[in-house]
């Protein structure tokens, strides 16, 4: 469906894809991994049309539809309407008429998002995601892109995911699956293409493969010891100050964040999405950071960027270089310089490492660790259950807008399937 | 360097545009283009024209500029303007500096009512400030029909102002208090925290809110900074200029404000060339008006076509 021979694309002076060759057949799952700014998005907004490459070729048969990280989407419109949207050409229609074709062709995918007559502003992330993934399958593509799809679903989530593109993938749609979680790469997809720094640096069929490989080929250097959670982590005191809120997207973590961010404006917050509610993108890396401080002085922010820029390992061309430009990792590392350089005693942390790559979410939790144990209280929002099994001490689980009673990771894990599903 | 280059491109695209229309009329472009250049650059009374027109200009295209930045779109100049000129005249009696604090008050005043229907009834001040300036309209009709009416009578205007800027010539010394107040609007956005976090509101209120920032509060400011900066202009424009109000009295500089910010790309500094700019293309309208008897409404053409110009432009970066 997809032949690729030697693409190429620069972005200035870098290479962001490099002489990458990649074949995609007929009701194949792939799995293309990578770090952040390793390529894969590049590559397959090449394969998709949405970019030209500057070199090789690049043949697809039929269509290629992409769904990206990002949501395009319009919020002001409800689900049905934006299902409607992507019908070509001219016709008289009803409200009514639209919501049924988009409840038909929800149904159609066998994904579930309930009430079509919802506008997009008030869903969650979760199921914003469904609804990109809904809009490109009723497009009925030959080959169906999904990038990171699963950063903002729950296990549950996910697997109906799986199903949907197992489904996809036996009636003969090719599916290309771009993801940083290994263990779900290896569960549905049957080739896995590992890219780094442009290049398709490793590939092997499932089967042949393990974790250890595939993160191995990803980062070099991800056995190198980590510094910034120190070396001998007090383990007792670091959970003992972290308190996961652990639910399906769109249970009220959203309110409660932005709750907590209103009543402790002294805290440092790093918000769920964090091009929406993170980062000013027009302004460069040295002003977004300086957003908090009493002070400014754009000699002074630049060095103290610069300091930052160290510390947190951003990579970036300097300091005066727009937020907006730098990879998704990089642009969580700028928020989190901002809101835990200055010690608060408080955090609260939404998603931290939503979508980003291995290195990227050990700095971060790394980060939130080594805060935990200078003696910050830290509240974690997340829907990853491992993320909150890792770093809490105290597990509370959220369920339409509820809160459970304080849990530890013990007794967590033995009712956290029912709590989180709203079964007590 | 881009948008410097835009910039440029939207001010040639709108000189030659209004010098190629003239074919419409029998007039050669070039004769056009010479009778701009005598009418705005040509001589020492066409350049003291220029800069008379430049000063309401540069500052209703600071008023602009600061509220643009801080994203509140903030269409209200004319009527702030007008009501900066109210205050002006009915402080004039204490002297210059007070009627100016009383026109940057008003204008400030006027501005604030829009940005407290924002806070309150969350009303979109793109309406709001338009409808203000329909106000500000008819509330100086009444003034120079009623209450502010000269004396003699005659006409629906005021006396003479009882105090005046100092003169240079033709020329005021508004011109300074115009580029200081740019000099000043610069280092407030791009050397204070408060700047910072003004142009962060602006971009994204979202992340702004996020980061701490009271978006509100940002909002109010910008909206209240940017309506005196408009009096301000109203007031000087009394003050250095007419000497008097009647009914026609803004002229159309609030609006005009608008083009000044944009071809400006919104800097304060920028601002002062673009409103030379616009100031040399009013008074060259006038010079083709007087001489080849095209209507000097011409210059209204010419900032849409910067306007249109830098619209079209804005497009083509935000597709790349």
């Amino acid at each position: 469906m997809i032949h690729l021979a030697h693409v190429t694309k620069k972005f200035g002076t870098t290479r962001a894809v490099d002489d990458v060759s990649l074949e995609v057949r007929r009701g194949e799952i792939v799995a293309l991994v990578g770090e952040n700014g390793a390529g894969k998005t590049t590559l397959m907004r090449i394969a998709a049309g949405e970019l030209d490459a500057d070199g090789g070729t690049v043949n697809v048969e039929g269509r290629a539809e992409l769904v990206h990280q990002h949501f395009l989407l319009v919020d002001a419109l409800t689900i049905a309407e934006n299902l409607a949207l992507t019908h070509r050409g001219f016709r008289f229609t009803t409200r009514r008429a639209i919501e049924r074709e988009a409840e038909q062709t929800i149904a159609a995918t066998g994904i579930e998002l309930r009430d079509v007559t919802r506008h997009v502003s008030e869903l969650s992330v979760g199921e914003r995601s469904k609804l990109e993934l809904i809009k490109a399958i009723s497009r009925k593509p030959t080959t169906l892109i999904l990038d990171e799809p699963t950063s903002v679903l729950t296990p549950n989530e996910t697997e109906d995911l799986f199903r949907v593109m197992r489904r996809l993938a036996d009636e003969g749609t090719a599916v290309v699956f771009i993801s940083h979680k290994l263990p779900e790469v290896l569960a549905v997809a049957e080739r896995i293409v590992v890219m780094r720094a442009g290049r398709v640096v490793a590939e092997s069929v499932s089967q042949d493969t393990n974790v250890n490989a595939l993160a191995n080929a990803m980062v070099p250097s991800l056995l190198a010891p980590f510094p910034a959670s120190g070396e001998r982590v007090a383990e007792g005191r670091v959970r003992g100050n972290i308190t996961a809120i652990l639910g399906v997207a769109g249970n009220g973590q959203s309110e409660l964040a932005a709750k907590l961010r209103d009543d402790h404006p002294e805290g440092g917050h790093i918000p769920e999405d964090r091009t929406r509610d993170g980062i000013v993108a027009e302004m460069t890396i040295a002003e977004n950071l300086a957003l908090k401080s009493k002070r400014w002085n754009a000699r002074e922010a630049a060095k103290q960027a610069e300091r930052m820029i160290a510390l947190y390992s951003i990579r970036a061309n300097g300091p005066l270089q727009r937020a907006g430009d730098l990879s998704g990792g990089n642009q969580q590392k700028v928020i989190l310089a901002r809101e835990l350089d200055r010690k608060p005693d408080l955090i609260v942390a939404a998603e931290p490492t939503r979508g980003l790559d291995i290195e990227a979410t050990r700095f971060v939790h790394g980060q939130l660790r080594a805060a935990a144990e200078r003696g910050a209280r830290i509240t974690l929002i997340t829907s990853d259950l491992d993320e909150a099994f890792a770093l809490a001490g105290t597990i509370q689980v959220i369920y339409r807008g509820r809160l459970s009673d304080p849990l530890t990771p013990e007794e967590a894990s033995q009712r956290i399937a029912g709590l989180m599903a709203g079964v007590t | 360097m881009r948008r410097l280059a835009v910039a440029v491109l939207a001010a040639a695209a709108a000189v030659l545009l209004l010098a190629f229309s003239g074919a419409l009329f029998g007039h050669s472009p070039w004769s056009l283009l010479s009778i701009l250049a005598s009418g705005s650059i040509g001589s020492r009374f066409a350049l003291e024209g220029t800069l008379l027109k430049s000063i309401p200009l540069l500052l209703t295209g600071l008023s602009v500029v600061i509220a643009f930045r801080a994203g509140v779109w903030n269409i209200g100049g004319e009527g702030q303007f007008i009501v900066g000129g109210l205050a002006a005249i009915v402080a004039a009696p204490w002297g210059v500096l007070p009627s100016l604090a009383a026109a940057m008050l008003a204008g400030a005043a006027w501005a604030s009512i829009a940005s407290a229907m924002r806070l309150w009834r969350n009303a979109p001040e793109v309406l709001t400030t338009i409808l203000l300036n329909f106000t500000a309209i008819h509330l100086l009709g009444w003034s120079v029909n009623g209450p502010l009416r000269e004396r003699a009578g005659q006409y629906p205007q005021t006396d003479l102002a009882e105090s005046a800027l100092p003169l240079m010539g033709r020329l005021h010394i508004g011109i300074f208090i115009a580029i200081a107040t740019s000099v000043v609007a610069w280092w407030l956005l791009y050397h204070t925290a408060e700047g910072l976090r003004l142009r962060a509101t602006g971009f994204n209120p979202n992340a702004a809110r996020w980061a701490g920032i009271s978006v509100g509060k940002q909002i109010v400011r910008a909206m209240a900074i940017s309506g005196a900066a408009a009096g301000l202009a109203g007031g000087i424009e009394l003050l250095g200029v007419t000497h008097r109000l009647f009914e026609r009295f803004a002229a159309g500089y609030g609006y005009s404000g608008i083009a000044v910010a944009l071809l400006a790309q919104l800097h304060p500094l920028g601002s002062i060339a673009s409103a030379a700019f616009f100031g040399a293309l009013v008074s060259g309208a006038g010079e083709l008006q007087r001489t080849a008897n095209i209507s000097s409404g011409v210059a209204t053409f010419g900032q849409a076509v910067v306007i249109l110009t830098l619209i079209v432009f804005d497009h083509v970066r935000a597709d790349r």
